[in-house]
């Protein structure tokens, strides 16, 4: 069930790697954003995060957007270089304010909907959990009818196409990259609101999350939306299956393995086209 | 290039910068003569182990207070350098080389984990500093044998002995499960367990290692709930307790008894709903360093204290920072200067009594520190053995669809 909140996760990484080629290093620092806002949510207006994860998502496409506006457009031409040191620069700001603000210690919430367990076919689901995992699904099926047959989507996909001809084509490829940008950070965030009840957050607590999205992204072969949405279920897949027969501390690093076996045999990944 | 008569030539900027420096070293040196009144701390101020740092400083904190409204050390006050080690080993390492190269304190305590205070072994040897180490139990820390490491708490293998002689106490159970983190400290742990288990008879059908600070344990304890553990003993900070109990209750892992070692399962916060496993926490059965009620001089007022100034009781954490700092000034005391050499020979031969018990440290620099067994009663640590000391009955273990 993991699964289902790394594909929205990856799916955001995805989004903003497919339409502008930027790898960011700061979405595990806007999932924790996500996550404080949903916690703050809870505790400051009592609305769980189950229900405040529209907000949540809207309030960080609109921090997206800003960030986007301010600080990435520069560098969508950049070298990867200099990509990176933005993206990582933001992470580090990002995670620094929060240890600021909110302090180093961790923040968790006592939802009633996170000790309910119900039993079906002997196994035993997780009230919240399953709640997440459904959410997130919908999310991604949404993000996924988005790309795939709007006009957005069509945008999106010729921007990740080709920047260029996108541009003699009418697309307003800014606008388009503004909106992706803005798209991926709100998976981002809704990825951590949907953690925050089985889990707990601090200020670094997007790093591990990001790390498995940049496999994921891999996996499902870069820039491919669809591909990312599998690729997550199948990591989560493969980390609960791997703790469960052999050892979880294994189970981190069998993400490494697909990774380096995607890189090896597939680097296209699941449905990815090569990058020429 | 006009060497020599411009004002901000090369040759002059050197110049500057020597005497710059010679200052310092001259600053430095008046600074040792007064840090006689000051020691340094490593802990945790911030990060996944924040919630322990916490304790430590609260409890460094009362014992500053106390000591400072006592005359102080060597006839003056006493200050605390900490170094925010930020749960991390390396960082913890930097603490060593800030606080003694640079700030010359005489004497370290610290760190909170055993990974952080492991990693400060060998660079205590090397600078020659005495090392109090309050709260970390793996037993490679004082496994080396340094001269400079001196341990107040109990080990691993003292949670074992403890635990395993409370179990054949109260119903002799014949199988058990370790679960463990994935570091120094759950390693040192389970090869204890493992060692006392298979001592007393007890065999271990599962053991599993986890990797921190994950949301998802649950295919693990899965996996223990088909073996059938009649015990399981979790080696884990306060995060992972948490969670582990929350998935115990999700897998429907149902033991006769939840034990652990220490640590998280000790957290103050442990049986608390929004900071620790709240109802989740009920029955579990961890292995103590301290609690308020044991009859040690001082430890009821301790504790009177640390809830009037913070509205919560201290768990043991609080309490070996308490004493570490007492310890520290006692043996700054007793070499009558802030030498580490001095200090460290008093450390060796010192004997007092304190909140935390008698302290007395051996050839390897361990304190024969005794531990009680716990069980997480109402919501409360409640002493249920060894007998002398044991406040309440054990209560059974409710099974999950019970509760």
């Amino acid at each position: 069930m993991t699964g289902g909140l790394y594909a929205v996760i990856g799916m955001g990484l995805a989004l903003i790697f497919g339409v502008m080629r930027i790898v960011n290093f700061a979405h595990g620092a806007f999932l924790m954003a996500g996550m404080y806002l949903a916690y703050f949510a809870y505790t400051g207006l009592h609305v769980s995060p189950y229900a405040s994860f529209p907000g949540v998502m809207l309030a960080l496409f609109a921090l997206g957007s800003v960030v986007y506006r301010v600080l990435v457009r520069h560098i969508v031409s950049a070298p990867h270089a200099m990509q990176i040191l933005l993206t990582a620069g933001l992470s580090f700001f990002f995670i620094g304010l929060a240890q600021v603000l909110f302090g180093a210690d961790y923040r968790q919430l006592h939802l009633d909907i996170a000790s309910r367990n119900d039993r079906f076919a002997g196994l035993t689901f997780n009230r919240a959990y399953a709640v997440s995992f459904a959410l997130a699904s919908a999310v991604s099926c949404a993000l996924y009818f988005v790309v795939a047959r709007t006009e957005l989507g069509r945008a999106l996909r010729a921007v990740a196409q080709n920047r260029a001809v996108a541009a003699l084509m009418g697309i307003r490829v800014e606008r388009v990259s503004a909106i992706a940008f803005a798209l991926g950070v709100a998976c981002a965030g809704l990825g951590g609101a949907l953690l925050l009840p089985v889990f707990y957050t601090y200020p670094t607590v997007g790093e591990p999350l990001q790390i498995r999205s940049f496999v994921i992204v891999v996996l499902g072969g870069m820039g491919s939306i669809e591909g990312a949405a599998l690729g997550g279920v199948v990591l989560g897949v493969a980390e609960g299956l791997t703790a469960y027969l052999w050892s979880d501390s294994y189970s981190q690093v069998v993400d490494f393995v697909i990774f380096l076996g995607v890189l090896l045999l597939r680097p296209s990944g699941l449905f990815g086209r090569s990058l020429a | 290039m006009n060497v020599g008569h411009s004002l901000f030539s090369p040759v002059f900027r050197l110049v500057l910068v020597l005497a710059a420096g010679a200052c310092h070293r001259h600053e430095g040196a008046k600074a040792s003569e007064s840090a006689g009144a000051r020691v340094g701390v490593i802990t945790a101020v911030t990060g996944t182990q924040a919630a322990f740092g916490q304790a430590h400083q609260r409890g460094y904190a009362i014992a500053l207070e106390e000591i400072n409204a006592q005359g102080g050390v060597l006839g003056r006050p006493l200050e605390i350098d900490t170094y925010d080690d930020q749960s991390k080993p390396d960082i913890a390492l930097q603490g060593v080389s800030k606080l003694v190269d640079q700030d010359r304190v005489p004497v370290v305590l610290g760190s909170y984990s055993s990974e952080s205070s492991l990693a400060l072994v060998p660079t205590v040897t090397r600078k020659e500093v005495p090392l109090i180490v309050p709260t970390a139990t793996a037993d490679n820390v004082v496994q080396q044998r340094s001269a400079w490491v001196f341990r107040l708490c109990a080990g691993s293998g003292d949670y074992a002995a403890a635990m395993v002689a409370f179990l054949k106490s109260h119903g002799d159970p014949r199988t058990m499960a370790v679960v463990y983190e994935n570091t120094n400290f759950g390693q040192s742990q389970a090869a204890a367990m493992r060692q006392a288990a298979t001592r007393s008879g007890l065999s271990i059908l599962d053991e599993e290692a986890y990797n921190a600070g994950s949301p998802s344990y649950s295919p693990m304890l899965q996996r223990v709930k088909e073996k059938r553990p009649e015990v399981v003993y979790f080696a884990s900070y306060l995060l992972d307790a948490t969670t582990l109990m929350r998935q115990s209750r999700a897998v429907d892992l149902d033991p006769r008894f939840f034990t652990a070692a220490g640590t998280g399962f000790s957290a103050a916060e442990f049986p608390t709903a929004d900071k620790g496993a709240g109802k989740d926490a009920e029955y579990t059965i961890a292995a103590s360093q301290w609690v308020p009620q044991v009859k040690w001089p001082g430890s009821k007022e301790f504790d009177e204290k640390f809830f009037a100034r913070y509205g919560s009781h201290p768990a043991y954490h609080a309490m070996q920072a308490y004493a570490a700092l007492k310890l520290a000034a006692a043996a700054i005391e007793k070499a009558k200067r802030p030498d580490p050499t001095a200090i460290r020979d008093a450390l060796k031969t010192i004997q007092m009594d304190s909140a935390f018990g008698p302290i007395r440290f051996g050839d390897n620099g361990q304190n024969q520190h005794p531990v009680v067994i716990t069980q997480v009663q109402h919501g409360v640590h409640t002493v249920v053995w060894p007998p002398d000391v044991a406040v309440a009955p054990v209560l059974e273990t409710s099974p999950w669809s019970a509760r």
